[in-house]
């Protein structure tokens, strides 16, 4: 093969390897720019991924919805249905096979059918939150600290919404970004 | 070595050893030779510092720089990758030197995780590992032929491997198996085998002769779902068929340590049939095991695989005498079918098949008069003592005397192989 002929197929092979950072890029910043944003009460703990770094797990306190369907599946897909209360926190209103036609949902994962309380428990997919590698722990401790206070959790996690795909924007503790608040604890 | 020599050669010469022009003739060999090396340990360093820039590169971004907005972010998330495609692409362009090649492959493929792992932190993608690592891949398995480099596919081999043993060993995707990684390992096999052709006793060559099967004997596991006995049936094949490789005389007739398989195969097979002559490990639910099962069309496919290999070779008469070794992955398999039905007579037959191939280990030791060979062969009689130290409810004079057996085995054959041996070059001195 020509020298040429390499580069030209090299050129097509950087370009993939372009496209599949640059496409990811795309759709999140798509979700962020004309998606809807909702607040998801949650708490952090501290671990870490060997590539990107450090994160803090979101433990999200909606995690199950009252339902008498127990043939959910461990593992299965599903898309919930949400809305916001007064104070633009989330709720889940419904959980669906298939993405409902109309209104906000986000895609999920069933973890298990509870048959004593008749509940649907699930986890959503944006449960990790990459953090500088000298704030993630403070984060978590900080959550911690700031559970003392009066209202009772005060630590949220902002998301965009669109068509069932979700992007975890921030966190926030008393409504300063994470980052911000260990930083210069309130 | 060479320069130990090309020091005596004053020396040779004042002694009327060797003439002045054989001294000269040697001294420009050994120069003519070393002129390459320096060459190639330009690219062993290159390849070195392009890993190791690669990875401190993952891990300052792993930092989490969050002083930046998002869009520095970003770019710094495409800086290293352009600055590897920018040098792999002018090392294509210019035609330059495979130190180039190798430099830039690496640095490029590290930049390509890079790339991506930084995305999934600015956006904060949760990590599906064995994707990552997939796609990780996939996007530089061709960089192998197009950069003609051997660091990459070296770890593109090792980054499969990842691949597997996340996807198919992690607690989410249990009853999965990575068949993608055959896939992944097919599509570097192409460059391996122009590397047996073209450089066959090359050091790199002999690289890939261990990490292959290596990584192949790890992701195996990953294939086993349900069905773990057949397991073990499947990792008796595998290393049957790894030791039937490495005695094709292409492999058989270089040097030892470059031959993974051989190795690989003889130790794999010693060690498992140890393992399994354990009659505990015969205690199975047999009912529980399903002929319909993903484990037993492997086990299957890699039995004729192995008998394909055994038969061509020696129709081929590549082997020059067929031990017990080539056809342990025959009688396992009767074996563990027989298993099936009685526990007692596989354990017994498997202990007397360590037994036997120690025995011919010794054999083979004292016939190529190969000291190494042959303490082999007493290590696994040894080790089947050591093993049937531990289960049986013999008394302990008796097993002491087993030991005190064995280890004047060890003496006097090492001393008689050693008399035998002076003797004959006694003998060559004499009649020479």
């Amino acid at each position: 093969m020509k020298t040429i002929h390499i580069f030209i197929l090299f050129i097509i092979v950087a370009g993939a390897q372009l496209f599949i950072p640059a496409s990811m890029i795309f759709k999140q910043e798509t979700i962020l720019e004309t998606g809807t944003a909702f607040k998801f009460k949650t708490q952090p703990v501290d671990p870490s991924d060997p590539f990107k770094g450090k994160y803090i797990y979101l433990n999200y306190e909606v995690n199950s919805i009252a339902s008498t369907d127990s043939s959910w599946v461990s593992g299965e897909t599903m898309f919930l249905a949400i809305a916001k209360d007064s104070l633009g926190f989330v709720r889940a209103t419904n959980a669906f096979r298939d993405n409902p036609k109309s209104g906000d949902y986000i895609k999920a994962t069933v973890e298990w059918y509870d048959n004593n309380q008749n509940e649907l428990r699930f986890s959503f997919p944006f449960n990790e939150f990459y953090m500088n590698e000298t704030k993630a722990y403070d984060a978590e401790v900080a959550h911690r600290t700031a559970q003392n206070d009066t209202i009772p959790n005060n630590t949220y996690a902002l998301v965009y919404v669109k068509d069932g795909e979700a992007v975890l924007d921030n966190v926030f503790i008393n409504d300063v970004p994470i980052a911000q608040y260990v930083e210069y604890p309130q | 070595m060479n320069s130990k020599l090309i020091k005596d050669l004053p020396e040779l010469v004042e002694k009327d050893i060797i003439s002045k022009e054989v001294a000269l003739k040697i001294e420009q060999y050994y120069q003519s030779q070393t002129q390459d090396s320096p060459n190639k340990l330009f690219t062993v360093f290159g390849v070195l510092g392009s890993l190791l820039v690669g990875l401190g590169i993952i891990l300052i971004l792993a930092h989490n720089w969050d002083e930046f907005s998002r869009a520095t972010k970003t770019i710094f998330a495409f800086l290293p990758l352009i600055i590897g495609q920018l040098f792999a692409g002018y090392s294509i362009l210019k035609r330059k030197s495979a130190t180039w090649h190798e430099a830039s492959g690496t640095f490029l493929f590290f930049a390509v995780g890079s790339s991506i792992a930084l995305v999934s932190q600015i956006y904060n993608i949760p990590g599906d590992f064995s994707s990552y690592l997939l796609t990780w891949v996939v996007l530089c398995l061709p960089l192998i032929y197009l950069l003609k480099s051997n660091a990459v596919a070296i770890l593109c081999v090792v980054f499969a491997t990842w691949y597997a043993c996340i996807y198919g060993y992690g607690y989410m995707t249990s009853g999965q198996s990575p068949w993608l990684y055959l896939a992944l390992i097919a599509l570097v096999m192409p460059h391996y085998w122009q590397l047996l052709k073209r450089q066959s006793n090359g050091n790199i060559t002999s690289i890939f002769n261990w990490i292959l099967p290596l990584s192949i004997v790890i992701a195996l596991g990953t294939f086993i779902n349900r069905n773990e006995e057949f397991g073990l049936l499947m990792y008796v094949i595998l290393v049957g068929l790894f030791y039937n490789i490495g005695k094709i005389p292409f492999f058989d007739d270089q040097k030892l340590r470059r031959n993974g398989y051989l190795i690989i195969g003889s130790l794999g097979t010693i060690g498992l049939l140890l393992f399994t002559s354990f009659n505990w490990i015969w205690d199975f639910d047999y009912e529980r095991l399903f002929f319909n099962s993903q484990e037993f069309f492997i086990s299957l496919v890699l039995f004729f695989i192995t008998v394909g290999v055994l038969v061509y070779s020696s129709s081929k008469r590549w082997i020059k005498g067929l031990n017990l070794f080539h056809f342990v992955f025959i009688l396992f398999t009767i074996l563990f079918f027989i298993g099936m039905t009685n526990d007692l007579i596989s354990t017994i037959a498997i202990n007397l098949l360590v037994l036997a191939l120690g025995l011919v280990t010794i054999k083979i030791g004292t016939d190529k008069f190969h000291f190494g060979i042959l303490n082999y062969g007493l290590l696994i009689i040894t080790s089947l003592v050591v093993c049937r130290f531990f289960d049986t409810d013999m008394s302990y004079v008796i097993k002491g005397l087993l030991f005190v057996s064995v280890g004047l085995g060890f003496f006097l054959t090492n001393y008689f192989m050693l008399k035998k041996q002076k003797s004959i070059a006694n003998l060559k001195k004499i009649n020479p």
